[in-house]
């Protein structure tokens, strides 16, 4: 990997690579994924799905700028984009379910079943 | 206008009469009855101009194609279809202002005019049609309407029974025929009348009798011949206009037109066959009509008899001409062709007329239908006697009325062809005076029998007058000069019959009406309050009523002893495979599988979760092997 200049101001971050960067993403995306598979709160839930979005957005600032391309960093801008609308949506549906059924944990909301 | 042009307004008339009557006027009797007789004029006048003032023409019309078989709907006016024609306008329009006066007061007298131009139209479809898909077509729906009208008293069970027997029985004449005209597509590679007949006249090996047999099946079913005789009787539980028209005059007679539009696929074995069954019915109709008490059912005997004879008179003719080469000439007809249409033409006359009487009766009588609670009409209704005894004396041949020219026709080509043939023919003639002539003096004379025929007055002029225009028919109908212009081409068409045959002829015409009417009044009397021959000689009269009813009775079994019980076979057969394994398994395989699906279905988000991880692992491995 080449010497990042901005970086090479501080002489510890120099040591940071790639893998770091994976690393970081890949328990961010694991923290997420546990998250939605075990809380119970809708809204934890969604914060978790938010959080496994957040690592795949890291992964890809990360490759982009080891590939030295502007691809990743052009898609993380849309994944921002994308994911503002959507938790603008996800968290108005959380609030009008709230008012409906008075709960958000996911036990209880098993309309569907069968 | 052109003739095709003529020929579809032909259609079209008696159709638009038909569906205005169904979409607009069902509730309005006058409307409906105006309409209806109206287009019966029109049919009358615009045939009256196809016939005489337009040439023989024929055209065409590609109506759709699949593959290689086409179907086309077109017109073949000839001098044979303009003879049909003329029979079906005129008698038609008669009939329907005879219905004017017959059914007054009848609730659904719109219905009954409807279904009656209805029928009109299809007739004309059949008279009219140039292959023999489109006439196929038109001959289920002549099949329809004479349903429709034998059922037409629905609230009587047995006239909704008879309307199904008539259907039936002609379904299964009809199976035959559309085997028939399969066969003659595979056979000649088209259904054009006039093609198929180009065909044969090139290579005459080309004209199969399976073909002309099955052909003959449709005429069979349509024209009551033996076998399929029994629903005609039974479909004089229609209105009577109805029996003359359909059932006596112009539909029954289809069958015989079929034939004769035909005959150049006939072979020699198959005018035995049709000879054959024509003079069976031609005797057993004859010998049925006996013991029958209702007007209208001797009357239909009397048919089912004299439309044996036709069939045999097309097949004698045509007999005669395979023998007789040089006298084909450059006549319109064939042999068999004229002395089957002569026939056609003067009973068609006399037995509307016959049945236009009856039904003036019956209208008189107050619907009493039995000849033996009649008696004494002649007083009371003398323009009805008159006219009947026309019908009557020109039925039984009486000589120099049209009954006896036609008769005698097909009497002397059965002497040249088969003196056998002849024998018999002459046998169902004196039967068939002997029957009319019980009829004629059972219901005209002595005193009356029933307060309906005590009471009996004559019919309104509506009625009359179209049963003197008949009469006037049933005496002329015979003679060469009626039949004008292009219609001439039938007497024309006839066997030149010489001045020693003329004579025996004469002479055993005579004979057979002497010894009919004698041997009837000697049995009968005249006016007698019930059947004498019951009476007397009782082992005969029930033979003869056994005679009649073993169609029936062989039916009756086969129905419920061999068709039943195949019938309850392949419907125990089909709940246990089809609805049970085949429908109802595969139900029972889908059923089982949702459930399977619909348990995996928790509505717990964690649950879907998991499956997801399931899948995405699932995934992995089969991308990547572990």
């Amino acid at each position: 990997m080449p010497a990042l200049p901005c970086l090479s101001a501080l002489p510890f971050l120099a040591a940071i690579g790639l893998n770091h960067y994976i690393a970081v993403a890949a328990m961010l995306f694991a923290i997420g994924f546990f998250g939605v598979l075990l809380r119970q709160n809708t809204l934890v839930i969604y914060m978790s799905l938010e959080l496994m979005l957040n690592a795949a957005t890291l992964a890809a600032v990360a490759f982009s700028r080891y590939n030295g391309t502007m691809d990743g960093n052009v898609f993380v801008f849309f994944i921002i984009t994308v994911a503002a609308a959507e938790v603008a949506v996800g968290l108005a549906i959380v609030v009008a379910l709230f008012r409906k059924r008075h709960t958000v944990q996911v036990e209880e909301l098993d309309a569907l079943k069968n | 206008m052109t003739p095709a042009i003529l020929a579809l307004l032909l259609l079209l008339v008696p159709l638009t009469a038909a569906l205005l009557i169904a979409f607009f006027f069902r509730r309005a009797g006058g409307i409906a009855r105006f309409l209806s007789v109206g287009a019966a004029l029109a049919v009358a006048a615009i045939a009256g101009h196809l016939i005489f003032r337009t040439g023989d023409t024929s055209v065409d019309v590609r109506w759709l194609t699949l593959g290689d078989f086409s179907l086309s709907l077109g017109f073949l006016i000839n001098p044979l279809s303009k003879l049909m024609l003329g029979v079906v306008a005129l008698v038609g329009f008669l009939i329907h202002v005879f219905a004017l006066g017959y059914m007054k007061g009848d609730a659904s007298v719109a219905r009954f005019f409807g279904c009656v131009s209805f029928f009109m139209f299809s007739m004309l479809g059949i008279v009219l049609a140039d292959n023999l898909a489109m006439l196929f077509i038109f001959w289920e729906l002549v099949g329809v309407s004479s349903y429709l009208l034998i059922g037409f008293y629905l609230e009587k069970p047995s006239a909704v029974a008879a309307s199904n027997k008539a259907f039936i029985t002609n379904r299964v004449g009809d199976f035959g025929f559309v085997i028939g005209i399969a066969w003659a597509w595979v056979q000649f590679g088209t259904l054009n009348l006039d093609a198929i007949a180009a065909r044969i006249a090139a290579d005459p090996s080309l004209a199969l009798t399976g073909v002309a047999l099955l052909l003959f099946c449709g005429a069979v079913g349509k024209s009551g011949q033996m076998p399929l005789h029994v629903w005609l009787p039974d479909a004089m539980e229609g209105p009577t206009p109805v029996s003359a028209l359909i059932h006596a005059a112009t539909m029954v007679a289809a069958g015989i037109y079929l034939l004769c539009r035909i005959h150049f696929m006939m072979t020699v074995e198959a005018l035995n066959v049709v000879l054959f069954v024509g003079i069976c019915t031609a005797l057993y109709a004859g010998l049925c009509a006996i013991t029958q008490k209702d007007i209208k059912k001797i009357l239909a005997y009397s048919t089912v008899s004299q439309l044996g004879y036709m069939v045999a008179a097309f097949a004698l003719g045509s007999l005669y001409a395979t023998r007789h080469p040089e006298q084909a000439g450059a006549a319109a007809l064939t042999v068999g062709a004229a002395a089957a249409m002569f026939h056609l033409t003067t009973h068609a006359f006399f037995k509307a007329l016959l049945f236009l009487g009856a039904g003036s009766i019956i209208h008189g009588c107050h619907h009493e239908q039995n000849i033996f609670k009649m008696g004494g009409i002649a007083r009371k209704m003398p323009v009805t006697f008159l006219t009947f005894t026309a019908g009557y004396l020109a039925l039984i041949g009486f000589p120099f009325l049209s009954g006896f020219y036609s008769k005698d026709t097909i009497l002397y080509l059965a002497g040249q062809v088969s003196p056998l043939a002849e024998k018999l023919l002459v046998a169902g003639a004196v039967l068939t005076a002997f029957y009319m002539t019980r009829l004629w003096v059972t219901v005209f004379f002595g005193r009356a029998k029933s307060d309906h025929s005590d009471h009996a007055h004559e019919s309104p002029l509506v009625m009359t007058v179209p049963l003197l225009i008949l009469a006037v028919l049933a005496v002329v109908g015979g003679g060469a000069f009626i039949y004008a212009g292009p219609l001439a081409a039938l007497p024309l068409s006839l066997p030149h019959i010489d001045e020693a045959a003329h004579h025996a002829l004469f002479i055993t015409s005579a004979v057979i009406v002497g010894v009919g009417v004698a041997a009837a009044i000697g049995v009968y009397r005249v006016g007698s309050a019930n059947d004498r021959l019951e009476q007397t000689v009782r082992p005969l009269h029930s033979l003869l009523v056994g005679v009649q009813r073993v169609f029936d009775v062989l039916y009756g079994w086969y129905v419920e002893y061999v068709q039943q019980r195949l019938a309850e076979l392949l419907g125990f057969l089909e709940h246990l495979l089809v609805s049970g394994l085949v429908v109802r398994g595969s139900a029972a395989v889908a059923g089982v599988l949702g459930i399977a699906a619909r348990s995996l279905h928790t509505g717990n988000l964690h649950n879907y979760v998991y499956w997801f991880l399931g899948g995405l692992l699932a995934f992995w491995f089969l991308a990547f092997g572990l």
